[in-house]
Formats: structure tokens, sequence, C-alpha cells
């Protein structure tokens, strides 16, 4: 592996009376495409800044493989950025853009010539090299962007929202790219996003922010299938949440809930539980199954409710139904996997049963007794 | 609405420079090939005389002299606009320092002149604070020689180039100084890779908008200068006014115009064909890259 590895360790950051980050501990792998996810204001462009080098923290260090950073200027880190509005020079051609820090080191002009059209090639935009940034698509400036944070050879790349710009379908094409270009280089990519989307669909791990704080970091399939809190289960994807208090503990990993006018629940007890706390509880909208009849013969330890369909909302490849169960409404998925034609369908105000398995809920917060 | 109004538009101003710009710039061109009336005026016969005039060491030096005061007045203000204006388009109270700048407007230019006078003369400000200080012992001459003339100038000149610096500045986006940092360039690589580069179309009004003026300069020589200041505006009053001789008067400031014309224009293609051509090649020879961080 080219890359290096990045950690965090306690970095704070205040500006002023407002603390943008509050004790930010990461270990980021050699290599990793690594996402720093959250709601804008949450502090992952912060981070992002004290790791280039244009920001310092108020306490904490920083290790690039274990050599303690923070006291180095941005131009002596080995750190390359992809700035947000990409920050392309407006005077310099795309050529002289990327060969910008080869000028910088002085090197030789059959090199530079050689080793920036390498890094546009990478890139695929061989066609533009003497236009000037204006003249330029935003999907070309953003090649333009990524070719030359990388002609540095760089042991850590940082993407600061690099395809909020882009229109949608132009985003999901560039991710793609991002990925294979990252497979390519094999440098360790920090991205920054506000897209759970494009976090969870490239990177390697993750992790989410809210209000400068890490709320939970691990694979995309952790963050989105078992969220450590309410903050990442909403914030990664649709979700239900019910509230109940726990009224039985079953040795086998499960809880009893009582919720009130929905009634009893199975949950996974994945957090540290005991009889009468009260707990807010997950479960995907894709994980419930949804039916105008009894569903018979079903496995043990599924919950199974009734309720009135609300609203439902067709989008081709799936459908979107709220459900109304004693006043509290379940966003059910139901992914059209047969010819929907073929189906008995369900309307408007019908009756509906839904149903899940207890293992596919969680618990995201508990106030003990 | 007609189409093709354009013209109409500029009309009120195309009237206003032609009656009191082209037409008068004109007469002069005509006076400047006749021939000097005995007690002053023209006589109306055709004549070289304004301009074989122009071949004598005087009139040469006098040129030279005024070109120098001007280009170095010009660059010195320049660079001493370039920071100030830098600072006022990162300061959060732009506005206070812009009506700063502009302050000085508001009393008359001849005055604040004058107002030198007070400051630098025997008995003005600066000598009275020396003696008292005991730094020296006796009056300096302060006044009276090129030194005063480029001083005052560059004060005068000043706000005409923080404005159009500060304007461009203000518009520059600053994270390209960030980015050149994160691709390795260093504080004075990024100032002087980026942002000059970047603003100099503001450069270049600066530049003009200084040097135009103080090289037609008249009044500042006339008042604080000596015998080494000597400009072609003064030279051009004397012609005029003293010696009466108004072909002279009129080559001469045909002259002025014709160079500073040219000059402009040159100056201007030059600028441009820099821009749109690659730029750091000029910038690696000229040796400005530093080696702090």
């Amino acid at each position: 592996m080219k890359g290096s590895s990045i950690r965090t360790e306690k970095i704070s950051k205040r500006f002023g009376s407002f603390e943008a980050l509050h004790d930010i501990t990461i270990s980021i792998n050699k290599g990793e495409f690594f996402s720093l996810l959250g709601p804008s204001g949450c502090g992952k462009t912060t981070l992002l800044r004290i790791i280039a080098g244009f920001e310092n923290p108020t306490a904490g260090e920083l290790y690039l493989d274990d050599r303690e950073i923070l006291a180095l200027p941005p131009n002596k880190r080995h750190i390359n950025t992809v700035f947000q509005n990409y920050a392309l020079f407006p005077h310099l051609s795309v050529f002289e853009n990327v060969a910008f820090p080869l000028r910088l080191k002085k090197t030789g002009k059959r090199q530079i010539q050689t080793t920036v059209e390498e890094y546009l090639d990478l890139v695929k935009l061989t066609a533009e090299t003497n236009k000037l940034p204006q003249q330029l698509s935003g999907g070309q400036k953003q090649r333009v962007a990524i070719a030359r944070a990388l002609i540095n050879q760089p042991s850590v790349l940082l993407l600061d929202e690099p395809l909020s710009a882009l229109d949608a379908k132009l985003r999901q094409h560039m991710l793609i790219e991002l990925d294979a270009i990252h497979d390519k280089v094999g440098i360790t990519f920090i991205y920054v996003t506000h897209d759970q989307q494009e976090a969870i669909s490239v990177s390697d791990r993750v992790a989410v922010f809210n209000a400068g704080k890490i709320h939970q970091i691990g694979t995309p399939v952790e963050i989105y299938e078992s969220p450590a809190d309410g903050f990442v289960a909403i914030f990664i994807g649709e979700t239900n949440f019910i509230t109940g208090t726990v009224r039985e503990m079953a040795d086998n990993g499960y809880a009893l809930i009582d919720t009130g006018p929905i009634g009893s629940l199975i949950v996974n007890a994945d957090k540290k539980v005991s009889i009468g706390d009260t707990v807010k509880m997950t479960v995907r909208p894709e994980k419930i199954n949804i039916s105008a009849e009894d569903p018979q013969q079903l496995a043990a330890h599924v919950n199974v409710l009734r309720g009135s369909v609300e609203e439902i909302i067709y989008t081709g490849f799936q459908s979107k139904y709220f459900v109304n169960v004693a006043d509290t409404l379940f966003r059910v998925f139901k992914q059209h996997i047969n010819c929907r034609l073929n189906e008995k369908s369900i309307s408007w105000k019908d009756r509906a049963f839904i149903w899940w398995s207890a293992d596919d809920g969680y618990m995201v917060e508990v106030v003990h007794r | 609405m007609r189409r093709n109004a354009g013209p109409l538009y500029v009309a009120p101003l195309a009237l206003w420079l032609c009656c009191f710009f082209i037409v008068p710039l004109g007469i002069i061109a005509l006076y400047s090939f006749m021939s000097k009336g005995v007690y002053g005026g023209v006589v109306h016969r055709f004549s070289f005389g304004g301009y074989t005039a122009l071949f004598n060491p005087l009139f040469l030096t006098v040129t030279l002299t005024t070109f120098l005061i001007a280009a170095s007045s010009s660059v010195i203000t320049v660079l001493l606009a370039l920071p100030a204006a830098y600072f006022i388009a990162r300061s959060a109270r732009k506005n206070l320092w812009l009506f700063l700048v502009i302050i000085p407007f508001w009393t008359n230019f001849l005055i604040r002149i004058y107002a030198w006078i007070a400051i630098l003369g025997n008995n003005g400000f600066l000598n009275s604070l020396l003696l008292a200080t005991g730094i020296t012992s006796h009056h300096l001459q302060f006044l009276y020689n090129k030194y005063a003339v480029l001083l005052v100038t560059v004060y005068t000149y000043l706000p005409f180039a923080i404005l159009p610096l500060y304007s461009t500045i203000e518009k520059f986006d600053f994270s390209l100084l960030e980015a050149a940092r994160d691709l390795g360039a260093t504080v004075s690589q990024s100032i002087f890779r980026v942002l000059i580069p970047s603003i100099r179309g503001g450069i270049t009004t600066a530049i003009l908008f200084t040097f135009i003026p103080a090289f037609g300069s008249y009044a500042i020589p006339q008042i604080l200068g000596g015998s080494d200041s000597l400009m072609l505006g003064n030279i051009i009053a004397r012609e005029l006014t003293v010696t009466r001789n108004w072909p002279l008067a009129s080559s001469i400031a045909m002259v002025l115009t014709v160079v500073t014309t040219f000059g402009v224009v040159l100056f201007i293609r030059l600028n441009r064909f820099q821009t749109v051509t690659t730029a750091p090649e000029a910038f690696t020879a000229g040796g400005v890259d530093g080696d702090e961080q």
C-alpha cells in the first residue's frame, strides 16, 4: 500500500464560544476509503481542514503514520485536497493547473509533460488540456481538480464534498470513477459528504458526525443495519421509531417491550437493558412485510400488527406504504420483485397486516429506570 | 423599444467628448504645426518649428525626468497599495477603510499639496520635530527637489491605485491560495504564482491610473519641485504663458498625448497576451520563489 494511516487523538476545535469539534478520535487505515458523514455544520469539514493543515485544533493530536504532523504547514504534509468548489487556478490552462505542483518542484519539462498526461489520462481528460477552467463543464473541472491533487502522489487524498456541485446522474457516474481511481492509486481517501448514499456506496468505513461529535464509526452495512443511536438511524436512510417499556427479558437475547396502544413487540436486546427501562427501537421500512391477508404460519419471534393504509407512493421498483397502527405511522417499503400487475393490490384505506422479524428491530436509545 | 438604440445611449457622452476633448485636441494638433506669433499666439502659416525645437538636450532631459518620476511613483504607489488593498478586501470592516481612503478627496487637491509645505518646509512640522527631539541640529531641506515631488505624487495617487486593486482582490477566490499551499506552494509562491496573476487586471488598471496622471503632472512639481524635477507639464505651461511659444507648447502636448496613448495600448496588449498563455515560466525565471514555509 502506498497510502498512509491517519489518526486523530482527542481533537477539539472552538471558534469563539462555538465548539465545532469535540474530542474526535478516529483511526483511518492505510489505503482505506473513509467517509466523514454528517449534516452541514456538523464539523466534518473543519476536521478535514485540520488534517489538510488549514486550521489548527484547539486541542488534540494528529498522526500521519505515527508521526505527529500538526506543526507542519499544508505544503509539507504529503496530503492533498480536492476542494468543494474545485479551486482551479483561473489564469492557468488545464495542463498548467495539473502541472502546478510539479512546476513548484522545478521538475524537468519532459518529465512534466509525461506525468501530466498520465494523470489527465487517469481522470479521462485528455482532449481539453489547453482550455481554461471557465471553458470546462462541472464534471471536467472535477476531473482536473482530482488529477491536480493526485499528481504529487500524496499518501492521503482529502475530498471535500467533491460531487455536491454536479447533477444527480453525473454524481453517480463520478462516484463510480472515484472508486476506480481509489483502487488504481491505492492511497488513503478521506471523503467528506452530507449525502448518506454517496458515503455508504463507496466507503470502506464511515464516521457519522453531528454537532461536532462522532455518533458511530463502522462499515456502511454496520451503520445502516445496526445504527448506534437514533440520529444515525434517521440520518442513514428512512426508518421507523417505536418507544416502549421493557416488560420481559428472554434469555435468548430478546426483550419484550410494551408500547402501549400498538401492543407488545419483541426486539433484539442489543443494548444493556433491564425490566422497566424505556427504550426507543427502530426497524427499517424495507424489513417490514405488508399484505392484505392475515399472514399464516410465521416463524417464531415475529411482530405482527394491523393497521390501515394511509398513503401509497409507487416509485416503479418499489411502493412506499404509510400504515397507521393505533395513530403511529409506519413506513413500509415493498420491493416489486414480481410483476406488480399480477399481485393483489392494497389500496388506500385498506386494512392491512404488517410484520417483521424481531432480529430486524434494534434498540437505539435506552433510558434506564 | 427601438432596435439598435445602442448609439443613442452613448450620444450624450460622445457629444460631450467631441466638444471638450476631440475638438480641443484637434486645435492643439493644428497649432503644433503653425508658426509662433511675435507676441504669443500663432500665425496661420505651416511650420515644423514646434517639432524641430524638441530636438534639444533640455527637452530630452525633461522628458526622461518626467518618465522616471512618473514610472517610479507609479511603481511605488502600486507596491504600497497592494498590501493595503489586500488588507481591506479581507477585513471585516471594509467600508470603514474604504471611507478613510476616500476622505482626502474631500479637500482640494492644491490645498493638500500646500499642506505638504507645512509639513516638509524649513519651518515645517517635520523639521520642528527633528529639532525639538535633538535628532538634527539644523534645518533639513526636504522641499523643492524630485524626492518631494515623488513623495507627494505617491500620496496623491495612492487612492487611485488602492480602489481598483481592492475591487479585483475583493472578487478573488481566496480558497485558491489554500489550494496552492495544499499543492506544495510556500506562502510567497502562492502569492506570486496565484494571487498576483489572478489580479493582474487590477494591477494594470492601478499602474495606468497612477502613471498617466503622474506623467502629465503640473501642479506638484510646480509647487514642490526644484530644478531637478522639471516635468513636461511645467515646460508646456512655461512655453504657453512665459515664453509664449504656443506651437512648441502644442507640440510637447501632442508628444505627451501620443506617447501616453501608445504606451497604454502596448501595456494593455502585453498584459492580455500574458494572461492567456501559461504564466509560470515568467515567474520561475524571476527568482521570486522564497523558501520559507
